[in-house]
């Protein structure tokens, strides 16, 4: 019929791709970039070029010596001498460590964690001295000393980067080198504990923003801007343009004045456009309503105009400026002066800094107008603060550069402070002592190990950025190297941040999220999401100059409504003519290669505006170009991608060829995506048929729908068949569940690891899980279960499970803990020491046994230990206390105890040296974890419950073919959560395993229920998945059938033994005297408000009082009968006495409760006299 | 008081029996025997299993509780069993001399060319050495000493076909009609155009075939009931004990249940003539 269907028919090597082509395409990206590459990435990008450019920022110190007059000292009056410091070249080793003993070697992570160690790489720069003579006639003498390759700090290396020892290494060397061959890196490892770096979400610099503001409020509409240089350190300086509301103020309309950095008042508008030197009317009118016919536009800025009126020239409108500036008592000129600079240094400096740039500001500032009308014309609706493409994220490239920029500043503003020292006092400058090692090793090391992110005492600090990598489970760590925090706090209950945005689709995993107060502001990746690392402007702009752009400068600004706008991240840099030609050649080159592939081109065709972005931290997706409505991408590519060993075509060809590119959100919005490949085709027909008004023009197509998804809803099988809160849900339960974390946890030492015995691959998997390892790793076990309430000991999400089931081994797992301890040296003198200690001569000594210890006072592998046994002996000596008696102990002890609620063996024991050369021990004990009652379980679908009995297999229902269930769940669990597709992987779960395959339950592809239904059916089975049970216990038929088939369930870390907890009696606090809190303190329950309103309701209050005073609050208290006050008292030789009313008859004793007297006694110390007045 | 039983005569017809394998027909009894059956067999029929294991070495990927816990599951050949008196009874002497006949060994290995069961892979310079004890013990105390994988047992169907109904219906309709049940209990003969039942044990209960009849506007198609007294039973051995020791076991442990209970009624009903007070129950 058509020409493209008969190609479609015969797979030839032009034939259209189908959807299951699109997994080639998706296996070709995560082969190639792993699923943490916009750590990797960023990191990269940080070491190879952020780095050398912050030292290149402040590189020059330069210093005149301001010398003292030193009496008998010569001074030479006609000569200048100055002193030159010049940072140059940096170099970065790969990670090695140094012992205390001086030897060097390189570092592996593996070397790092065992021995909390920091896997870090040496920088190095090269550094050169100019000591210059400058003579009266002009003459300079110059002495050049180069210092080649100083130690500079430490600098942290992600796993994996290119700095990384690991990086290039096949799956062997991993192995052999002790990591895991799945782990992909993208975190630190910092005094042995892995840190991961959150990515931080900002809003964008440079927009202009344009909001209505709420009323009342003084101003009706305002625009900002957020104006930061490209690649500088400079805070933030934002410029507002703001128009007041009618009500506001009487007589002066609806101005527009704008608020500039450190001018306390707010400028009218013209005002400023006359001091940045355009003082006509006209001159003005033309920045701001670029076409003159528009006379609403014009009316408004009509008060505008009216209150700019006084001031007329250049000069008088600076001085207005300067007045209201920071200068206090100074004269016009230097007003006029100090305005012109401020204009110039921080005004918009985006735009420029330097001098000669006042008609680019202009223009922008007249945009910014422009856009705050459009808005106040009620002609554009205000712009959206969440929309997702005025968002960047800073990854670990940005944070570290930041940091690593304030602390390199504070190390050069320390070796300028030691030289000009040591130039005044005349000394010899040795440069290698003036740089201090440790600022930038410590600072970088302290903002990863505490997550307090900034320079203490140097602006300001944000907590929580470095974080522990979770490794309970291996997608629970994937999850974490993907996360994404927007700082905004927690407290506020505004729910539009939090809310799910359009503009996220495809960036942002829709399910993923926290439930509770971080509820949508901790957000995650999606699988397929890219995080642009930033490129250089300059080829762009090349570029447009080339396309005959033009230039601001050179136009006269009538041309403007005719022309497109030219944006090169935020900065208005000229206007175009023929932009869809401009854009068109911008796309292809893009495609071509011959500009990086992340530049974002958006032509927002209604504002005339072409905005181009090349900035770091935008998030952006791959998608299939399309052309003609047809993808460009054909079979035989698809070939090739398959064969890519042989045809070397890879992920990046793909894009080189121009058959797929990265789209960030903003430049989304001027596209076209087809959501499935049969979409296009099904346009083309449309096409055909000429229908053409209802045809779509497609410019991409999604290469799948499920990669919307993040790591950990990629695991939810049939999520398009659930309500979606329980995809969320099971987001968050997928981290808790049990299964292998990482192949190498035997070598590992982490404080808690949870590994299932017998974990197996679910029978029904989606596609996305391949690319996250979920076959090799997985976190749970394909149990038959059974919906049924049989004997309703699996009400409110309980659940019944198989006890023979559990003796064979279902869902058991190891707990690993491990216990750590070094010989700390405090001083020089008092050094603890590993040993087994002497009870005879060492002070506080616990009560658990120490006779577990070996002679070496460690527990060898193999012990079985149990609460509070003592599994590694320290003492620290106790020095002596200069009175010459002899002391009965001369040591105490600083023991490790096994935690009072556990117990195990004793796995594994590491004896080795920590980073300052000390005695340092790791020890790792196990213990086996049996289901048993109380546990938790879930499925994949936010299906959580506990065991609420175990029954042996003869009590449990049998279908005919013998088939008992290993778990039985409740019915009612069901229709409230609707959680549809639990039911249906429980479907497909039979089927595949009678089939003996893997079942597909990628979400938002052709599967239904009734072809599984079918295949049920054709497998021997009742086609819905019921089954005629019997009761175990009476043997008869159950009078419903039951729906019983496999379903994989997951075993999460909570475990009734780690919760049990229960107190007779027990430590109390020191102050108070009342129990301590939490189960690992042996705390007390408390008895709370409630609980004392149910007693006292019941009438038994005297109860009451004898539990909780009589029995364990009674204090005695003596009493001066005269003042009230609480006297002294001493019992033993019958004395009382008020210090008070030195009184020493008429004390009374009277019992209060122990809180009463402390009360009484903090109110005394605040100089309060609670008085006991006794008769 | 003589009330209208029931005379039972159970009957047990063996249908098929193979090394691991017992499927027999129980007629004349219900289900509560029948179910009684089935619960001793799975639980209460003693077999052998490794219950201690003690460990001198082990440097294996697996740790000790791990290896255990699968040496427990190995299934042993238990047919010394029935001569244990008590739990442990493995004697060196007596073992050795009777060695050839009661040599506990696991199943389906019977010297070192057997393969066996895998416990552990190891590498180069792994260690592995311990010491198990295996005892006598049921599956009510651990699933391992369970002598069968599953013992099961199904009413006989009575499945009578309304053939005059039926002719009512097509080729076509009689072949969906039989498509319906998932377990191909029906058939249609193309010769003689009638639907047969090719065999009434497939059948399942599942009523699929009522609800297709219902669908197809013909209600009462065929009629099925269940013999109420009559069992298929079919035991899965693991090899471990005879399927047919396995059984007379059960008989046994079940016979002297009853023996038991009826010694304790005799007791109690000498103790109640005797016009003594009942014992208190013991806890």
């Amino acid at each position: 019929m058509y020409g493209l269907e008969d190609e479609g028919l015969s797979p030839s090597a032009a034939a259209e791709i189908d959807d299951q082509d699109a997994w080639a395409v998706i296996s070709a990206y995560f082969e190639e970039k792993g699923l943490v590459r916009q750590q990797l990435d960023s990191f990269n990008d940080f070491i190879n070029t952020s780095l050398q450019e912050i030292v290149d920022e402040n590189k020059l110190i330069s210093i005149t010596p301001q010398s003292q007059h030193v009496p008998g000292m010569q001074v030479e009056d006609d000569v200048e001498k100055i002193f030159e410091v010049e940072f140059g070249q940096i170099y970065l080793s790969k990670p090695v460590f140094i012992e205390a003993d001086g030897e060097t070697a390189v570092l592996f992570p593996k070397e790092a964690r065992l021995r909390n160690l920091t896997y870090a790489a040496p920088l190095y720069v090269d550094i050169e001295r100019r000591d210059k003579v400058v003579h009266s006639d002009g003459s300079e003498e110059v002495e050049v000393t180069p210092y080649p390759k100083v130690f500079l700090g430490d600098v942290p290396i992600m796993l994996r980067s290119d700095y990384c020892n690991l990086s290039g290494r096949s799956e062997r060397d991993l192995c052999d080198l002790g990591e895991c061959p799945y782990d992909q890196g993208g975190y630190f490892v910092i005094n042995g504990s892995e840190k991961v770096l959150i990515a931080q979400e900002r809003m964008a610099n440079n927009h202009v923003y344009v909001f209505r503001k709420s009323q009342p409020s003084k101003y009706a509409y305002v625009a900002e801007c957020r104006s930061v240089v490209e690649g500088s350190t400079r805070t933030v300086s934002t410029m507002q343009v703001k128009m007041l509301s009618r009500a506001g103020q009487k007589g002066a309309g609806q101005c527009i004045r704008a608020s500039i950095p450190y001018v306390r008042a707010d400028i009218p508008i013209l005002i400023i456009f006359r001091a940045l030197g355009f003082v006509a009317d006209k001159d003005i009118l033309e920045h701001i309503v670029y076409d003159f016919g528009d006379t609403t536009m014009m009316e408004a800025l009509r008060p505008s105009i009216e209150e700019a009126f006084p001031i007329q020239s250049q000069e008088v409108a600076l001085d207005y400026i300067g007045k209201r500036g920071s200068t206090i008592g100074a004269t016009r000129n230097a007003r006029i002066q100090y305005a012109r600079e401020l204009l110039q240094k921080e005004l918009l400096p985006h735009v420029g800094m330097e001098e000669f740039c006042e008609t680019k500001k202009a223009y922008f500032f007249g945009y910014v107008i422009h856009r705050l009308l459009l808005v106040a014309l009620g002609r554009r609706e205000e712009d959206d603060r969440d929309h997702y493409g005025n968002k960047r994220l800073d990854l670990g490239g940005p944070l570290l550069a930041n940091l690593f920029r304030q602390l390199f500043r504070k190390l050069s503003k320390d070796v300028r402070g030691y030289v000009q020292k040591c130039v005044d006092k005349g000394k010899e400058i040795n440069l290698t002592s003036a740089i201090n090692k440790d600022t930038i090793t410590r600072g970088l090391r302290y903002s990863l190990a505490t997550g307090n992110w900034g320079v203490v005492g140097a602006g300001e600090v944000r907590p929580g950025v470095s974080q522990v990598l979770n490794r309970l489970t291996y997608a629970s760590t994937l999850s974490h190297l993907r996360r994404i925090n927007s700082p905004i706090g927690r407290e506020g209950k505004i729910a539009k941040p939090r809310q799910l945005h359009n503009s996220q689709w495809g960036m942002i995993c829709p399910a993923e999220t926290p439930e509770g107060q971080a509820c949508g502001l901790v957000k995650n990746l999606a699988l397929m999401t890219y995080i642009s690392v930033g490129c250089a402007s300059n080829p762009v702009l090349d570029f447009l100059q080339e396309w005959a752009t033009e230039d601001l400068e050179e136009i006269s600004p009538s041309v403007i409504p005719k022309a497109t706008k030219i944006f090169v991240n935020g900065v208005w840099v000229g206007i175009h003519r023929d932009p869809q030609t401009l854009v068109e050649t911008l796309r292809a080159m893009r495609r071509q290669v011959d500009i990086s592939t992340e530049v974002g081109v958006v032509h927002d065709i209604r504002l005339q505006e072409l905005r181009l972005y090349t900035d770091y931290g935008r998030c952006c997706r791959p998608l299939f170009i399309v052309e003609d409505q047809a993808v460009k991408v054909k079979k035989r590519d698809i070939i090739n991608l398959q064969n890519r060993e042989e045809t070397g075509f890879t992920w990046q060809s793909m894009i080189e060829a121009g058959y797929i590119e990265y789209v960030d959100v903003e430049e989304e919005e001027t596209t076209m995506i087809a959501m499935f490949i049969n979409d296009l085709r099904l346009a083309r027909i449309a096409e055909d048929a000429a229908t053409a008004s209802s045809i779509a023009l497609y410019t991409h197509c999604e290469i799948h729908p499920a990669m919307i998804l993040g790591v950990c809803a990629s695991i939810v099988p049939f999520p398009d068949h659930n309500q979606s809160p329980r995809n969320t849900y099971q987001s968050a339960m997928g981290k808790q569940a049990m299964g292998m974390y990482v192949t190498n946890y035997q070598v590992r030492m982490d404080t808690q690891g949870y590994v299932l015995f017998y974990p197996q691959k679910p029978l029904v998997t989606t596609r996305n899980m391949e690319y996250l390892h979920f076959r090799e790793l997985p976190a749970g076990i394909n149990t038959i279960v059974a919906i049924a309430c049989y004997s309703g000991y699996n009400q409110e999400d309980s659940t019944m499970m198989n006890q023979s089931s559990i003796d064979r081994g279902i869902f058991r797992s190891i707990f690993f803990r491990s216990y750590k301890t070094e010989e700390k040296k405090q001083g020089s003198l008092v050094q603890e020491s590993i040993e087994r200690p002497n009870r005879e001569i060492t002070a506080g000594t616990r009560h658990g046994t120490y006779d577990k210890l070996d002679d070496d006072g460690i527990a060898p592998p193999g012990t079985r230990v149990s609460g509070d046994d003592i599994v590694i002996g320290k003492t620290s000596p106790i020095p002596d206390d200069g009175s010459g008696l002899p002391q009965r102990y001369s040591k105490k002890d600083a023991s490790t105890a096994l935690r009072h609620s556990e117990s195990g063996m004793i796995d594994s024991v590491l004896v080795t040296t920590g980073a300052d050369g000390q005695r340092f021990v790791k020890m790792r004990v196990r213990s086996v974890r049996i289901p048993q009652v109380g546990d938790k379980f879930a499925s994949r679908h936010g299906q959580k419950g506990t065991i609420g009995i175990t029954y042996t297999q003869e009590d449990m229902p049998f279908s005919a073919e013998g088939i008992s269930p290993d778990l039985i769940i409740n019915p009612h669990a069901i229709p409230s959560r609707m959680t549809i597709g639990h039911l249906v992987e429980a479907l497909m779960s039979k089927v595949a395993a009678c089939m003996g395959k893997e079942g597909d339950a990628t979400p938002f592809t052709s599967v239904t229920v009734d072809n599984i239904s079918a295949a049920l059916h054709r497998c021997g089975y009742q086609s819905r998945g019921w089954e005629v049970m019997y009761n175990g216990h009476t043997g008869r038929q159950l009078q419903a059938q039951i729906f019983l088939n496999p379903t994989y369930y997951q075993r999460l870390k909570h475990m009734v033994d780690d919760k049990i907890h229960s107190r007779g009696r027990g430590p109390v606090q020191i102050l108070t005297r009342q129990p301590v809190e939490g189960r690992a303190r042996d705390g007390g329950l408390r008895f709370g408000e409630m609980e004392r309103d149910c007693i006292i309701s019941h009438g038994a209050a005297a109860f009451l009082k004898e539990r909780l005073y009589d029995q364990s609050d009674a204090y005695r208290v003596h009493v001066c009968s005269v003042c009230g006050l609480i006297a002294v008292a001493n019992l033993k030789k019958n004395q009382f006495y008020c210090t008070a009313c030195k009184n020493t008859t008429g004390i009374v004793q009277v019992f209060i409760p122990y809180a009463c007297k402390l009360l009484f006694q903090e109110l005394m110390a605040m100089c309060i006299a609670p008085r006991m007045i006794v008769d | 008081m003589a009330t209208k039983t029931t005379k039972r005569e159970p009957q047990v017809e063996l249908r098929k029996l193979t090394d691991d394998y017992c499927e027999f027909v129980l007629k004349g009894t219900d289900v509560s025997m029948a179910n009684a059956l089935r619960r001793i067999i799975l639980v209460e029929v003693p077999t052998i299993a490794i219950e201690l294991v003690e460990f001198e070495a082990n440097t294996t990927v697996l740790n000790d509780e791990f290896l255990a816990h699968r040496l427990g599951l190995i299934p042993l050949v238990s047919t010394r069993v029935h001569d244990m008196k008590s739990i442990y009874e493995a004697q060196v002497g007596a073992w050795v001399a009777r060695r050839r006949r009661h040599y506990i060994h696991p199943v389906g290995y019977h010297d070192r060319e057997d393969k066996g069961i895998l416990l552990v892979k190891m590498r180069r310079n792994q260690e592995l050495k311990l010491r198990a004890v295996a005892r006598k013990g049921t599956g009510k105390d651990h699933a391992k000493w369970m002598p069968v994988a599953t013992c099961v047992y199904q009413f006989m169907p009575e499945i009578t076909i309304n053939h005059a109904l039926m002719d009512t219906l097509t080729d076509d309709q009689k072949e969906e009609w039989c498509a319906a049940d998932p377990r191909k209990t029906f058939r249609l003969n193309k010769l003689t155009h009638r639907v047969e039942v090719t065999n009434p044990e497939l059948y399942q209960y599942d009523g699929e075939v009522l609800a297709k009849a219902e669908e197809m506007g013909k209600p009462g198609l065929v009629a099925i009931k269940q013999k109420q007294d009559t069992f298929i039973f079919r035991v899965e051995g693991t090899g471990v004990l005879p399927p047919q020791d396995i059984v007379l076991t059960a008989c046994e442990v079940l016979a002297s249940k009853i023996r038991n209970l009826d010694a304790a009624l005799a007791e109690e009903a000498r103790r109640f003539d005797g016009r003594e007070e009942p014992a208190p129950m013991q806890a």
